[in-house]
């Protein structure tokens, strides 16, 4: 009972925050009719569910690491283009199966290199000049042969070819008509499988060229055994690759003619894992060398995060577009609006009717049921992981102290790697998860990103259930004003009632964090300095 | 393995930023015995730790752990061959159980289950805590854990720095008990500030003073040089 005391005196701050926050929700509940608020309520739990799968992994990754990773937005947006793309125009994705995979079982290879390398003597000055050569003749060789490889792609220059056009398409379902398939550019198709495979390897043996200088081959792997594991992966993935080439056709149609919500699941996993790997791969390569450099890091983000803007609109095109909803999601005709969930799942319905107070609220299912789900699934899975494995253990005790957990014989830089690609991949999963809901554009990153800081800010910068937190609290926020500005608010000796505009709604977020952090410097969840 | 120094530490020099620190630390550790590194407060002792797992990487001369120069590799690598390091802040996870602070140790799969009945044994306190936050353990708890937590892998040496320090006497009594039973199967090389704790269990020392090993040999040869002791160690 005494510890209760001094926890409640000590938190005093913390709960009166949270207290003002309540009698608020109240205040903006009871200015509203009951089917108001709860839809309200409802999107606003599914904008904060997004807000919260970008700051989910922005939390984990400074908490870790210390890293700032401003491109987390435009990551969170490659997510929802890469998804896009992958529901629209499988046929691409089926396409891009054979260059990837053999690409990557060239730059695998890298631990076959040593073996061989261990045999080889060769002059100083051919040690130290050969593996840059590699190096830059293998990029030459796979950029040579990945611009004619074949791609059957949407043209965002040409709008009769545009990702607009293909949504139209899609929704007329008249996409396995116009689809073209496409054919290699000039070279033939094993000379060009070929190179693939030989442009990674001539980069990866020229990493491995560099590492066996530098002497920074590991001391306690045995060198005697052959690498199994390698080479299965390697065999593999030039089977996937060969196996893609040659089923192209059987593979496209086959998805096409797949129930469309597994598509849509295809997509997530496709948005998901490439997020995850993108992550991965800028961990390794821009910030690895930059852990002692705060500032460089920020500047490195942030170029990275317009990097991949440019991207995205030399791809998709300038212009947003829309993504269609799964079929589960979509359905207008017979028995919907439905008037429960299993007149839903039965139906299949983009609306359900429900009657609340005495009025009827109509919820769009895919947007205020399933978003704010998969941010409650996503919330669970990581707090599971961060509580009950072995890599979150190892996360928790990295938080504190990095050092210690290399001296255990724990190799923290790739745990670092799975941890940013973990956090970039959730980032993703919000992406495609809210491309349905809201349309693809180039700034929904940054719109994103804002909203994802200010979680953080509320919540708590490295604490994960301060990442929730804050994220619903925003996602509140930014609802009930919006709703606001359709209904106005009454307020006493004011004739017409007060009318937020549409600049509030960003605003209102920002006075939110300043207000906060003059309360509370540490955040709502966060532990004091 | 027939070479008779498990350890062998020759010549190295560790910059720390702009600070040349260590300035040619030499230090021999002989398979199954325990060796202290002796010196004054900020004489380079911690960092000589630091320097052979590489958490401060020497820029010059040569570490050699059971028979394989070491120098240049990563420190989760040289930690794999068999180093336990038992750091001066103890390093205790704050945010990890008891029981999770020793199983973050494994290094394989069961190192924990046939470690247990030892650890228990040298420190029956700990199976008491098992299921505490470390931020909830005492100074002394968490030095019996974070010596506990470099039992659980194999390891063929151990790093201790300073493990009687701020420790209460009862508790260094156990700690100094802990440690010779483990001499038994493992090697030591100890960094400790009470010489009569150093001079009890080790059998050899190595001197530091400025960044240099000075001085070296049996312990029972400096047990009755009072002039060494007082030149490098301050009053004995």
């Amino acid at each position: 009972m005494n510890d209760f005391m001094v926890s409640l005196r000590r938190n005093r701050t913390r709960i009166i925050t949270l207290a003002v926050f309540v009698v608020l929700f109240l205040m903006a509940v009871g200015g509203m009719s009951t089917k108001d608020w709860v839809i309200t309520t409802l999107r606003g739990f599914s904008t904060g569910a997004v807000i919260f799968l970008v700051a989910a992994g922005f939390s984990i990754v400074l908490g870790l690491m210390g890293v700032l990773n401003l491109a987390q937005g435009t990551l969170y947006m490659i997510g929802a283009y890469v998804g896009w793309s992958v529901f629209v125009r499988p046929d691409t994705m089926v396409d891009l199966i054979t260059p990837l995979a053999l690409i990557a079982a060239g730059l695998l290879a890298q631990p076959l290199w040593g073996r061989l390398l261990d045999r080889l003597v060769l002059p100083h000055k051919v040690a130290r000049i050969w593996p840059w050569v590699a190096v830059i003749l293998g990029i030459a060789l796979l950029v040579f042969t990945t611009a004619r490889a074949p791609l059957a792609m949407w043209d965002p220059e040409a709008y009769s070819d545009s990702p607009i056009v293909w949504v139209q398409m899609f929704e007329a379902g008249q996409i396995s008509a116009r689809i073209q398939p496409a054919e290699w550019d000039g070279i033939p198709p094993l000379v060009g499988l070929v190179a693939l495979v030989a442009g990674g390897a001539m980069i990866s043996a020229g990493q491995a060229g560099h590492a066996r200088r530098h002497g920074v081959a590991s001391v306690s792997a045995d060198r005697k055994r052959l690498p199994w594991r390698t080479i299965v992966i390697v065999l593999a993935l030039i089977t996937i690759g060969l196996g893609a080439h040659l089923g192209n056709d059987s593979l496209t149609a086959f998805l096409l003619n797949i129930n469309r919500n597994w598509l849509f699941l295809i997509a997530i996993v496709a948005a998901t894992l490439t997020g995850g790997g993108l992550g991965a791969l800028m961990e390794a390569t821009l910030i690895r060398p930059l852990y002692e450099r705060h500032t460089y890091q920020i500047m490195l983000t942030i170029g990275v995060s317009f990097v991949g803007i440019e991207l995205v609109r030399a791809l998709w095109g300038r212009q947003g577009f829309t993504m269609p909803r799964p079929p589960l999601f979509a359905g207008t005709g017979e028995g919907c609006p439905a008037t429960s969930l299993v007149g839903w799942l039965q139906h299949q319905c983009s609306t359900m009717e429900l009657t609340i107070g005495g009025e009827v609220a109509r919820i769009r299912t895919y947007n205020e049921l399933v978003v704010p789900l998969v941010g409650l699934f996503v919330l669970v899975a990581v707090w599971l992981l961060i509580h009950r494995t072995r890599l979150g253990m190892i996360i928790r005790a990295g938080v504190q102290d990095s050092e210690m957990v290399e001296a255990l014989g724990i190799n923290v830089r790739q745990v670092f790697t799975l941890v940013f690609g973990l956090g970039v991949m959730i980032a993703a999963l919000g992406g495609i998860i809210s491309g349905p809901s809201t349309g693809l554009s180039t700034q929904m990153g940054e719109t994103l990103l804002l909203g994802a800081l200010v979680a953080l800010a509320v919540g708590g910068l490295t604490s994960y259930p301060g990442a929730a937190l804050g994220a619903v609290i925003v996602g509140l926020v930014q609802q009930f004003v919006i709703k606001y500005g359709q209904i106005g608010i009454k307020i006493p000796f004011l004739e017409e009632p007060l009318k937020p505009t549409p600049p509030l709604v960003p605003a209102s977020v920002i006075i939110l964090m300043i207000i906060i952090l003059v309360v509370m410097p540490q955040g709502l969840l966060g532990k004091k300095e | 393995m027939d070479n008779e120094y498990l350890l062998e530490v020759s010549d190295i020099h560790t910059y720390i930023g702009q600070f040349h620190i260590l300035q040619g630390v030499t230090v021999r550790v002989p398979m199954g015995h325990i060796v202290a590194l002796l010196g004054r407060n900020g004489a380079g002792k911690t960092i000589t730790l630091k320097s052979i797992l590489g958490l401060t990487p020497p820029r010059r001369g040569r570490i050699v752990f059971d028979g394989r120069e070491i120098h240049g590799n990563r420190s989760f690598d040289i930690a794999s061959m068999g180093i336990g390091f038992v750091p001066e802040n103890r390093a205790v996870f704050r945010d990890l159980s008891v029981l999770e602070n020793l199983r973050i140790a494994e290094r394989s799969k069961g190192d924990l289950a046939r470690k247990e009945e030892l650890i228990f044994t040298l420190f029956p306190d700990l199976k008491r805590l098992i299921k505490l936050p470390g931020a909830n353990l005492s100074g002394g708890q968490q030095q019996m854990l974070a010596v506990a937590r470099a039992l659980v892998p194999d390891n063929k040496l151990l790093l201790i720095d300073e493990p009687s320090e701020g420790l209460a006497p009862v508790l260094i009594e156990q700690m100094m008990e802990a440690i010779r039973h483990l001499s038994a199967e493992t090697t030591v090389l100890l960094v400790e500030q009470n010489f009569v704790v150093a001079s009890q269990l080790a059998s050899s020392y190595v001197i530091i003073e400025e960044g240099q090993s000075v001085d070296s040999g049996e312990m029972a040869d400096l047990i009755n040089d009072p002039a060494t002791i007082h030149r490098y160690l301050g009053a004995a």
